[in-house]
Formats: C-alpha cells, sequence, structure tokens
C-alpha cells in the first residue's frame, strides 16, 4: 500500500531540483543583466501564453531569440564566459535552482500509484486516431482502457506500428509523452488509475492540494 | 578553383563522402551533426581532417536557420546537402542562393529543383515532351471524394486494357525513398488506405495531400545518372542502374550498374534498346530544363520491355558510387560523381562530353541494413559491437559506424549501416565478389531482445539473380 505521508515527507526534505538551461539552437549568447541569485519564474496563464524570464538571449542571422526559464526558481550560475561567443546547441548557459510546485508533487507521487504504461522501444508514439479524438472531445478520463486494446503507435525510423495496451482495466490519468517527442525504452507512457485505486488517487490529491506550499 | 568552404548539411556516409571530395578538390568544409550522431563517423572523420571546430553540433538537420547560422559562423560560402533533408527543398536552395550572405548551393538552382522536384510538375512536363510515365493523379489529392473517382477511373482503365489484378498505389505526396506507400487490390478497400496513407502523411510529413498512380506489377526498376554543370547545356550521363531489389516497403536494397546485361542474360525484349531509349529521354527532359548539377531519371520498365519514367530526383543519391565504378572518363578510372558534382556546383565547366565517357564491367552496390527482412524487414535498433570485412582492390565501403568502439545505431534516422561497392570485369565476377564479400562480413551486435538482426543474408540470396527479368 502506498504511503503518501512518507513520500511527502521524503519530498519536503529535498523540495528543489536543480535544472541547467542549454542553448535550444546554436547562435551567438549574451545574458543581458542576469545576476547570480534573481528570481526567475516560468511560463504562466490559462494558456501558458505569459512566458517566463529572459535569462539570455541567442543571435543567429542577426535575428535575436530570447532563451526563457521553463521554470520558477533561483539563478545559481551563470555561464558568462560564454558571453558574446558562438554556442552549439546543447550548450549550458544558466542553471537554477527551483522549487517543486504542487502539481510536479502530484506528479511523482502518482507516478508510485498509477499504473504506467511503458514504453517498449526508443521511439515516437502517437494515440491511435479514435483514441485521440475521444480524448480532445472528453478529457483524458474519457478514455477506458483493457487489456489487449490498440490505443498507441508507436513510431521509429518512418515505420509504424501498433501498440496495444498491457496492464488492468482503468482509465487514463496520465500522459507521459509528447508526440513527436523520443520516448526511451522503459520509461513511462501513460498512468492508467484502476477503480481500486480511484481513492487512493483522490487521498494523493487531497492530500498534495493542502499540505504543499509553494513558494513565491 | 576559387577558395571555398562547404557546409554539409548531412550525416552518416554521405557526409563523409562529401567530406573526402572537399579534401580531393582541395576545399575547406565544416560538418554539422546532432546530440544522437555525436559519434557517428562523419563527425570523427570532420575532426580528423579539420580539427575540433569542423564539426558543429546542431538541433536538427532539418532546421534551416540553425544550417544557415553555422554557415555563417563557420565563414562557409556554399552548402552541400547531401540526400534527404534539404537536398530537394527548392525553398532553402533558394534562401541558400538569395541571402545578405549568399551561399552556392551545391545542387541544381532551385528554380530547376522546383519544377523537376516535385513529381507532379516531372509528370507533366514529361507528357508534354512525349515521355511516357504512369498513369495517375497529376496533383497531390487533398479530398476524399476526389481521391476515389481517380481510384475509380485507375481500375476501370486497367480493366479496359484487360489487366487481370487491377492494383491502384496511393503515395504520400512529400514522401520519398519509398515510404509511405501502399497498394490497393480492392476497390472497397480504397477509402481506408486512402486514410491511412493521408494519416501517415500528416504525422511523418506535416501534409495530407496523396498521390494515385496505375500500380504496375512485374518490373524492372530503372535509373539514369545524369551530371551537368551550370550551364545546363550539355548534360552528360554516366549510364544506367538496376534497383529492382527492394524491400516489402519498396525501399532499395542492391543496385546493379548498368541496369541491364544483354550481352550475358537474354531479355525477352531489346534490353539495349530500353537502356538506349531511356538515357534519351532523360537527356532529352535534363536539356528541356537546363539542368545544371548532377540528378538521377528514375524509369519503371515492365516485361514487356516498356518503360515509364517515374520522377526525377534532382539531388545526389545514395548508390552514385556504383555507377562511378564502371564508368571511365577519357578512359581513366577513378570517377568521383560527389566531387563532380561540387567541382561543377562551383562553377567550373564540365570539361569533357559524352564521347569522353565510356563504361567498364558491372558494378553491385549492397545496402547493409540493420533490419530484420523476414519481418518485413522491420529496422533493428541496438550495440553493434563488431563490423569488420577485408579490404580488396574491387571494394568500395562506405560506412558511418565505428570499427574500433561499440556504436549504439540512434533510433532517429533509418538503421542504413554501409554501402558496399563491388566491381567485377563482368556480372558474373562481379556476382562471385559480391557472394564472397558478404561471406566474409563481420556484423555482431545485440540489443535487449537478443542478437543483432541485418539484411546480410538477403543481399546473398538475391546477388544470384540479379539483373534477371
Amino acid at each position: 500500500m502506498l504511503d503518501v505521508t512518507k513520500l511527502l515527507e521524503e519530498i519536503k526534505a529535498s523540495p528543489y531540483q536543480e535544472m541547467e538551461i542549454t542553448a535550444p539552437q546554436t547562435g551567438e549568447v549574451t545574458f543581458g543583466g542576469l545576476a547570480v541569485g534573481d528570481k526567475v519564474v516560468g511560463p504562466s496563464g490559462e494558456f501558458r501564453e505569459k512566458p517566463g524570464t529572459t535569462v539570455a538571449t541567442l543571435t543567429r542571422e542577426r535575428n535575436p531569440r530570447p532563451i526563457r526559464a521553463t521554470q520558477k526558481g533561483t539563478v545559481m550560475e551563470i555561464f558568462s564566459d560564454l558571453e558574446g561567443t558562438f554556442v552549439e546547441t546543447g550548450t549550458p548557459l544558466v542553471r537554477i535552482r527551483h522549487y517543486l510546485s504542487k502539481d510536479e508533487v502530484q506528479s511523482a507521487i502518482l507516478r508510485k500509484a498509477l499504473h504506467l504504461f511503458r514504453a517498449p522501444e526508443r521511439a515516437k508514439y502517437y494515440f491511435t486516431p479514435e483514441v485521440d479524438t475521444k480524448i480532445r472531445a472528453g478529457g483524458l478520463e474519457s478514455v477506458h482502457v483493457r487489456e489487449g486494446m490498440e490505443i498507441l503507435i508507436m513510431s521509429r525510423m518512418k515505420r509504424e506500428a501498433p501498440l496495444h495496451y498491457a496492464g488492468p482495466d482503468g482509465v487514463i490519468y496520465a500522459v507521459y509523452f509528447s508526440p513527436s517527442q523520443n520516448v526511451d525504452a522503459g520509461a513511462p507512457l501513460i498512468g492508467v488509475c484502476p477503480p481500486d485505486q480511484v481513492a487512493l488517487i483522490q487521498d494523493v490529491v487531497v492530500r498534495v492540494q493542502t499540505e504543499w506550499s509553494e513558494q513565491d | 578553383m576559387q577558395e571555398h568552404k562547404v557546409l554539409v548539411a548531412n550525416r552518416g556516409e554521405i557526409a563523409m563522402r562529401i567530406v573526402q571530395a572537399c579534401r580531393k578538390l582541395g576545399l575547406d568544409f565544416v560538418c554539422v551533426y546532432t546530440h544522437e550522431d555525436r559519434h557517428s563517423g562523419h563527425v570523427a572523420l570532420a575532426r580528423s581532417l579539420g580539427g575540433e571546430r569542423a564539426a558543429c553540433r546542431v538541433s536538427s538537420y532539418h532546421d534551416a536557420n540553425e544550417l544557415m547560422a553555422v554557415a555563417d559562423h563557420a565563414g562557409a560560402t556554399a552548402v552541400h546537402p547531401g540526400y534527404g533533408f534539404f537536398a530537394e527543398d527548392f525553398r532553402f536552395a533558394r534562401r541558400a542562393t538569395n541571402r545578405d550572405r549568399k551561399l552556392i548551393f551545391i545542387g541544381p538552382s532551385w528554380r530547376v529543383i522546383r519544377e523537376l522536384g516535385d513529381k507532379i510538375n516531372t509528370k507533366r512536363l514529361a507528357r508534354s515532351l512525349g515521355v511516357p510515365t504512369v498513369p495517375g493523379s497529376d496533383k497531390p489529392i487533398y479530398d476524399e471524394l476526389e481521391a476515389e473517382d481517380i481510384a475509380a477511373s485507375l481500375f476501370a482503365f486497367q480493366a479496359e486494357q484487360g489487366i487481370k489484378r487491377p492494383m491502384v498505389l496511393v503515395k504520400a505526396s512529400a514522401g520519398g525513398g519509398g515510404m509511405g506507400i501502399e497498394e490497393v487490390l480492392d476497390p472497397d478497400m480504397f477509402r481506408a488506405v486512402y486514410r491511412r496513407v493521408r494519416n501517415y502523411s500528416r504525422r511523418q510529413f506535416h501534409d495530407e495531400g496523396v498521390l494515385i498512380e496505375q500500380r504496375i506489377e512485374d518490373f524492372n526498376h530503372l535509373e539514369v545518372q545524369v551530371v551537368s554543370d551550370r550551364s545546363g547545356k550539355n548534360p552528360v550521363h554516366f549510364g544506367t542502374r538496376n534497383c529492382t531489389v527492394q524491400s516489402t516497403g519498396r525501399q532499395k536494397r542492391i543496385e546493379v550498374a548498368p541496369g541491364f546485361a544483354p550481352s550475358e542474360i537474354a531479355y525477352t525484349f531489346d534490353a539495349q534498346k530500353v537502356l538506349d531509349d531511356i538515357i534519351g529521354h532523360s537527356l532529352t527532359l535534363a536539356r528541356k530544363v537546363g539542368y545544371d548539377s548532377v540528378g538521377t531519371w528514375e524509369w519503371i520498365v515492365t516485361r514487356q520491355g516498356e518503360p515509364y519514367l517515374m520522377e526525377v530526383n534532382t539531388r545526389i543519391q545514395v548508390e552514385n558510387g556504383v555507377s562511378a565504378a564502371i564508368s571511365r572518363i577519357r578512359g581513366k578510372n577513378g570517377v568521383d560523381i560527389i566531387a563532380e558534382q561540387i567541382r561543377t556546383g562551383l562553377g567550373e565547366p564540365l570539361g569533357y562530353t559524352q564521347e569522353d565517357v565510356t563504361f567498364e564491367g558491372v558494378g553491385i552496390e549492397y545496402r547493409i541494413i540493420a533490419e530484420a527482412p523476414e519481418d518485413r524487414f522491420a529496422p533493428w535498433v541496438g550495440r553493434i559491437d563488431e563490423f569488420r570485412w577485408r579490404d580488396e582492390p574491387w571494394l568500395a565501403l562506405h560506412t558511418q559506424i565505428p570499427t574500433d568502439v561499440a556504436y549504439d545505431i540512434p533510433t532517429e534516422y533509418d538503421p542504413n549501416l554501409a554501402l558496399a561497392i563491388i566491381w567485377g570485369k563482368d556480372l558474373s565476377e562481379a556476382k562471385a565478389r559480391g557472394r564472397g564479400f558478404l561471406d566474409g562480413l563481420t556484423l555482431k551486435g545485440e540489443n535487449r531482445q537478443g542478437g543483432m538482426r541485418s539484411n546480410i543474408a538477403f543481399l546473398g540470396d538475391r546477388t544470384e539473380r540479379l539483373l534477371v527479368f
């Protein structure tokens, strides 16, 4: 049986996550007035339409592109020796310490409570057109999955193959992949809530909402 | 030749061959690579020949902005797109040549790519010149009812022609390399297949257009290798190739040059005339459009010896090396079609005519691929632990797989491991050498499911009947 209290205490003991912001493309990098210790925020708004804090600017073909924080946090390190230089894709630019949000804590605990249907191979995954239509119309929890159901399309090297669900019956509660992004073998694709776990899941949600306080 | 620096906008073995061609011509170069390709041989080769800064990591080979940024940073004056990616994208070619910091696009001019790169335009142009093409739609179809009408008329047409098994081919218009193609034998199944190909095309190519053609059965797939300089006036051919040995997904696995061997095999039609005809038609079309680079005219030839033009590939092709292996310029061996493409692309005249090009022997190219032919050629992904072969004077092997360390095949790209080009004085000798090469090849690896899968046995099986029709 999942011990929600213990899991919450463990996360409270280490509530930070350190993350590196890397260059998503090539270009000449500048850091503007960013300083160690500055507070930054990630995108916000109902549709995440408000961009996060600019931590650097990459210029290529004379077009500057702001590189923004993806999470709320504090700047721990700026790789300022790169100022004004041309950087390759993937070069670390800034390191941020991020305090976990309620959603992140909830997601971390739910990963232990839900049945995780995992990727059999490193590949890109898509819901089948039927399942996709259902999710768009009625949300994730409108999809009841059962053993053997054709639920996903596995796409690798432009070859596609159907992927059948294996595991207990239930509804889809979480999706861990994005279309057109590769998923490593063994990584979770979806989290399924079996009927006998509904009470536990609801408990996790209530406990996190009431017991976890977010930092300003 | 003026000093130039070439951006190699591709990966794997073709990037390596472009780098080698640049070195042969005394040109500087810069390569790009992605995180997934960091262990590829093209990165190691670029660094060993050009230093640490000769390979720049980018987010994607598909990102034109990345390529332009690297070109500007490295001071490149030209870009070679290889095959795939931007090779047949006229917008990319136009952008490279029209921007402030101009780059020479090593390929046809963008107008030629636009005219011939599109399968449909090519068909229209070919028909206007009396060049035979496969019956079917002459524009991408986006409407289901229109698609059904075309399919119905193609089934009816074939029935009128007395074809016993009328069949229609549904192809993703934006596809290529044999991807996104399905056959329809039963008219009642057309709608389901159409929708499947359309959905596949949307996921893979972000375009829903499909082509609908008559499926011609029992044919050989031939090609004509054309080379021209920037004048576009004097194209020459470097012979024909036969690419009939393909996977179930219609992807080439063995190419043979020349396309038929009438001196060694009996055909039910005049094979030499067919080869001469497709060369003639290809050069006619090349002259008509002022073709100004390296390109391939793809043909299907029926059992009755009727040729139909399928498409023109306005780029260097994987199999260019097998044509080079049998070609001689003024009697000299060692033709390098990639170097010819770069040299003429940078503005040098061709410097020879068709009379200077002769042919000797037979070439066979094997595409060595990690895949399971017995499982519909499903790609195999895993770690390659050992890859060895014996060097021979008649063998050229191109691979990006390191032979000194283990190598994980990236899932982001096709699992093509190597190209082996074998030369023999005739078909019999080339086949014998090919079988010997395959028998002596060592290729070992594993993944979580077990041992490595490859198409080596399939290539060996198909060698016996090469060029037999």
